[in-house]
Parts: structure tokens; sequence; C-alpha cells
């Protein structure tokens, strides 16, 4: 077959361009407004996701993951004798404040874990070890944070509470949009930082005392054993532990997900911004559509003279939208792609392309070309074969 | 050929003596332009009779209707009466869709702006007719070398029309109405945008294709020259045939 679509198309070359900076412009933003989402969506809930965790148990006044009331140590004893527990440990999640010499208060949120521990830790890391942790006043921090933590490497010391904090590691990809910096330690010195006041320091601090029962934790990490209901589970837990809520992980990635998204509204503003990004599409492609099938009205109605059936010419309007569609998805995917990379890396932003999202934006594209052909193929419809005999 | 006896199989031209047999009757046909409260009356009733192999002529001045009847001849406009037969087939009051298919099955069109898609080079012009016709890929695109080579234009396959003259994207466009073998060739002023050379080329070229391939050619045209090829002329003024014998038509540019 003669691809009479293509070489219509092809044939203004420069008007074909501009629709397809266009149709990339659309595919660019609606990709990027939704990988935002995605990549915000999976920022709100990144230490939960990145648990081992089956199930957390908090407070039962807990709102979201930063907004909490402590909850003993020993509930993570308790816990441990709950049938079906397989691994139960502590987390600390609190914000306090991080200061370098006489530079300004920076916030920053103590993630205290068990360094020997199997149900918490950051992601990667990218230098040091887990176990330096264990150390009195050491910590990790995220390498995205240095910057804006005023430290650039590993062995600095900057002050958090009324203590010194020395960096002995630096994590990777452990960075939330909706979180002050983490800044990563062992439970015993995260129970010190937490505490202390915000003074003068003393001179020489003593190591800080592992905890006890009544010392506050934010969290209770658990892990079933194999095969468990996790809901009956949950139920047992709920039961054993007074005063407490427990969540699957999954649903406390939902919940702290869907507390971020109601309270910032940020689906509806970058849903928007990805509307707008289809609606410009959709008139761009439809008005170098219109005007290509326009400009060649003249061999369409040539074609209707000659007797060709209806479904020919529309196949060939649809099929320059289709070429106008995989032509603009294309490098509107890799800009996406690109830009995606890069923002992660320097602004530790995330645009989440996944697989479907890939192929739901390919999709819309596609539904979006052939939408503006059905606009251009109207001009078509009415078009007299009679007007081939007219010079 | 087998599409002309898959769409009118009362006509079977080639089984029946040519002289005998008559591939365009006309019958009363009249045409009324209505535009708003203005209507105007193009064709006030034309009877004519165009035998199997012939070329006729549709000569008259301007704005005498020839265009009109051309049209409505090979069934792009419908008459406001009267009735026109096609190849044995009567296609007044068949609806648009079989008209279209009656058109692509035994019609070719010639234009006086040759009509060529610009896109395309000249073969793939003539393909994409073959490909309308039902005729694909390699069986098309040697088809449509044949019939470029048949108007002598088989070494210019992959020009596009804009680098061909006037009266070489003719003889495409004529390789393109050939295509798939119709019986009748409708031509509205085909030399009419050409210099004299390239007029010339044509109209051997379209003496040729009736004496030889069997085509019925109607042609509207005001080129004095091509009375030389006509088997008869038909002289409408004001929307009638008028008694005028084509000798005495006066040579009009
Ligand atoms: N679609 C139309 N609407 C109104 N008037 C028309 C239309 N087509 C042709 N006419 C009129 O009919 C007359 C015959 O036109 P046409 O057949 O094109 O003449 P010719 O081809 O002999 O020059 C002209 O006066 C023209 O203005
Ligand atoms: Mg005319």
């Amino acid at each position: 077959m003669v691809s009479l679509a293509r070489k219509n198309l092809f044939q203004d070359l420069p008007r074909f361009v501009v629709a397809q900076a266009g149709i990339m412009f659309a595919v660019s933003l609606v990709t990027i407004q939704t990988g935002l989402f995605s990549g915000f969506s999976r920022s709100t809930s990144l230490l939960v996701d990145n648990s081992k965790a089956d199930i957390w148990v908090a407070s039962e006044d807990l709102r979201f993951l930063d907004l909490t009331v402590p909850i003993p140590l020993q509930r993570r004893n308790q816990a441990q004798q709950v049938q079906g527990v397989d691994r139960a440990e502590a987390l600390i999640l609190r914000g306090t404040v991080w200061r370098r010499s006489s530079t300004p208060l920076t916030s920053v949120r103590v993630v205290g874990f068990d360094p020997e521990g199997q149900l918490f830790q950051p992601k990667k890391l990218d230098q040091g070890t887990l176990s330096q942790l264990k150390q009195p006043y050491t910590v990790m921090v995220d390498r995205s944070d240095l910057d804006s933590l005023n430290v650039n490497r590993v062995g600095q010391v900057a002050k958090v509470g009324s203590f010194q904090a020395r960096i002995v590691g630096l994590s990777k990809e452990m960075r939330s949009i909706v979180s002050p910096a983490f800044m990563f330690t062992s439970l015993e010195n995260a129970y010190a930082y937490i505490n202390s006041p915000i003074a003068e320091p003393p001179r020489n601090p003593p190591a800080p005392k592992p905890l006890t029962s009544t010392d506050q934790v934010s969290y209770i990490l658990i892990r079933a054993e194999p095969g468990q209901d996790l809901q009956a589970l949950k139920r047992r837990i709920e039961a054993a532990l007074p005063d407490t809520r427990a969540y699957t992980r999954g649903e406390f990635a939902d919940l702290n997900q869907r507390y971020w998204q109601k309270s910032t509204g940020v689906g509806f503003i970058l849903g928007l911004g990805a509307a707008v990004g289809m609606i410009v599409g959709l008139v761009i492609v439809g008005q170098i559509l219109y005007a290509s099938v326009s400009d060649h009205l003249k061999e369409f109605g040539t074609l209707k003279a000659m007797g060709s059936p209806n479904w020919f010419i529309y196949s060939v309007i649809i099929r320059q939208a289709l070429w106008m569609a995989v032509l603009g998805y294309i490098p509107g995917m890799a800009l996406c792609i690109a830009l995606g990379t890069w923002t992660l890396q320097t602004q530790a932003i995330e645009i989440l392309i996944s697989p479907m999202l890939a192929t739901g934006v390919f999709g819309l594209t596609i539904v979006m070309c052939i939408g503006a052909a059905v606009f251009a193929i109207q001009k078509v419809t009415y078009v007299d074969p009679a007007i081939v005999f007219k010079a | 050929m087998p599409n002309l006896e898959k769409s009118t199989p009362v006509a079977k031209p080639d089984m029946v003596p040519l002289t005998a047999s008559k591939a365009i009757i006309a019958r009363g046909v009249k045409m009324t332009f209505q535009s708003g409260a203005e209507s105007f009356q193009a064709l006030k009733g034309i009877d004519l009779e165009v035998l199997s192999g012939d070329i006729e002529l549709l000569m008259g001045p301007s704005g005498s209707g020839k265009t009109t009847l051309l049209s409505i001849l090979s069934g792009i406009l419908t008459p406001t009466s009267g009735s026109v037969e096609l190849l044995g087939e009567k296609i007044t009051g068949l609806s648009r869709t079989k008209l279209a298919k009656f058109r692509l099955n035994n019609i070719g069109f010639i234009f006086q702006d040759f009509n060529l898609f610009p896109a395309l080079s000249a073969i793939e012009n003539i393909e994409t007719v073959l490909n309308l016709k039902g005729i694909r890929r390699g069986e098309a695109k040697r088809q449509a070398q044949q019939l470029l080579e048949q108007v002598g234009l088989g070494d210019k396959a992959k020009s596009l029309p804009r680098q061909l003259s006037g009266g070489q994207k003719q003889r495409v466009a004529i390789a393109r109405a050939l295509a798939g073998n119709p019986k009748l060739i409708m031509a509205d002023e085909p030399t009419a945008s050409l210099d004299s050379q390239g007029g010339h080329a044509v109209i051997e070229l379209l003496r040729k294709l009736a004496k030889e391939e069997g085509c019925t050619v109607l042609m509207v045209t005001h080129d004095p020259r091509i009375l030389d090829v006509a088997d008869q002329v038909l002289y409408l003024e004001d929307g009638l045939i008028s008694p005028y014998v084509p000798a005495r038509v006066p040579s009009v540019p």
C-alpha cells in the first residue's frame, strides 16, 4: 500500500515539525504531571515502603507518619509474645534541629532504628556501614541532603539538640518531598537526640543508655511468621497491645499517601496540569490535521470523484493521526525519562514513570490524535466530489 | 475487466459488436442549481447516445453546461430530472455508495488540472488508485509501471508531479485513469492547461486509447485539434445541444 497518509504528512515538513513539537509537549506535560503525582505519593510513604515490616504498630491516636504520639518500648516485647509474630523492632521517628557551627538551624527527622535489626534500614548506602551507627552520637544522612545540611562529607560533625552528631555514612535515594532531611541513627542515639534540650552542649556527654521498657518510641515494626493472615494478626496485636493500632505496610503507605494528597490538593493541581496538557495536545493535533486536510481537500475530492469509499479517505486521515501520535510520543517520553533521571539525581524529586504510566500515556496520545482526526474527518465528509472539475 | 463484469452484469461490451452497443445513453437530462432563493437551469433537456469505443467531444462556450453534463454523465452529480444509462446500467437513482462503486469500477477520470497527489511519485499516484480498486502491493506496482510505460513515462516512475512538465503530468493522470481497465474515460478539458506540444502528445494518447483499448472517451474540450480524432461532436449552448456541425466550431482558446 502506498502511504498517502505519511507522504501527505511529511510533505509540509515545517508544519509537521511544529505539530510533533506540540504533541511532544502534550505528552511530556501529561507524563510529567502524572509522574510527579506518583513520585510525590511514593515519596510520602518512602519510609514505610522501604521497611521490611509486614505490620506497622502505632499509637491509636496516629494521624499520619509524622503526626503520632509515642508508645512505650515494652509494646515491642508484648508484640513479640503475640502468636504469629516472627519479629518485632522499634522505630523512632521525630523531628529535631540540626545546626552546623554558625549556619542557620535546619530541621531534620531523626530516624532511630536497630542497626542490627532486619525490618528497617536505609534503602541504599553510598558510604559507611550500618554497624558504625552503634557508636555514640553517630549518624547517616542522605547524599542528596548534604547541601541543605551544610555538610559535604563523611566525618564532619554537626550539633543535633545539645549533642554532636558525627556523619559516619551516607544513604542514597532516601529523601522525601514532604519531610525534612532524614537523619539515620541507632535507637539509643535517636532517643538521646530527641530528648536533649536545645542548649549549650555538655563538655563530655555520656554515651546514650540502652532504652528501657518505659522509654518512648514511635512505631513497632512487625514481621509475621510465614503464612499468617495479616488481618487476623493485626487484630491479635491490637488486642494484646493497649492503645495501639496496627496497619499492614500497604495500608499504612496508603494512609500516608491519602493524607498528603488530601492535605496538599496535589492530585487536583497535577491533574489539572495533565488535563491542560491533553487539551493543548488535542487542539494542536486537531488544528494541524484540519489544516492538512483542508490543504489536500482537492485530493480527497478527486479520490471521491474516482469512486473512493469514505472509509478509504478516513483511513488516510486516521493513519496521519497515528503517525503523529507515535512520532510525538517517542520523543516526548524520551524527554520525560531524561528529565526524570535528572530531577531525581539533582533535586531528589521523582517523576515516577512506571510502565503502566508510559502505556497509559501512549493510549491517551492515540485517543487524542484520533479525536483530532474525527474533527478533521468532518470536513472531508461534506466535500462535494463535483469540486474536482472546478479549475 | 473483472471489475466490469462484477458490477455491470448487463453489459458485456466485449461480447457484442462494438458498433451495436451504446456506452452512454442520456434521456431528457435537466439540471437546475438552487442557491438560496435563486435557481438556475444549467441543462434544459439533453438527449444523447455514445457508442462504445467512440471518442465523443463536448464543445461549446464557457458556461454552456459542459462540465455539469459531464458530471451527470459520470454519476458525480445527480440530475434534477432525466435518466442516464452507462454500460447498460441505469445509474440515475443509485445510492451514493453504489454510484461511487460504479465509478470506481468503470470510469477513469482526467481533469484539466491533472489532480495528481503532489506528495506521491508518478508510480505511487497510479498505485494508490490500483490499491483503491483492490489491487495490492507487488501487483499494483507492476501494473502501475506498465501503465507508465504505456504513456511513455516508464523512466519517470519516481518523479514527483512538481518535477514533471504539464504534458507529462497529464500523461501520468491518463495512466492513472486507465488503472484497472475502466471502460469509460471522462475528461474535462484535458489539454487546456498544456502547451501545444504537451497537448499533442495527450491527444495522440487519447486516440490510441480509444482505438486500441476499446475505451469510450467522453471529453469536454475547447481544443480544435482534438476534432481530428473525434468520432462525434456535440455542441452545447445554453444548456441545450445545438445543431451546429463540428467543422463549423470556431477555434476557441
Ligand atoms: N454548483 C453550482 N451551483 C450553481 N450554479 C452552477 C453550479 N455549477 C455550475 N453552475 C452554473 O451552471 C452553468 C454551467 O456551468 P458549467 O457546466 O461549469 O459550464 P461549462 O463547463 O460549459 O463552462 C454556469 O452558468 C454555472 O455558473
Ligand atoms: Mg467547464
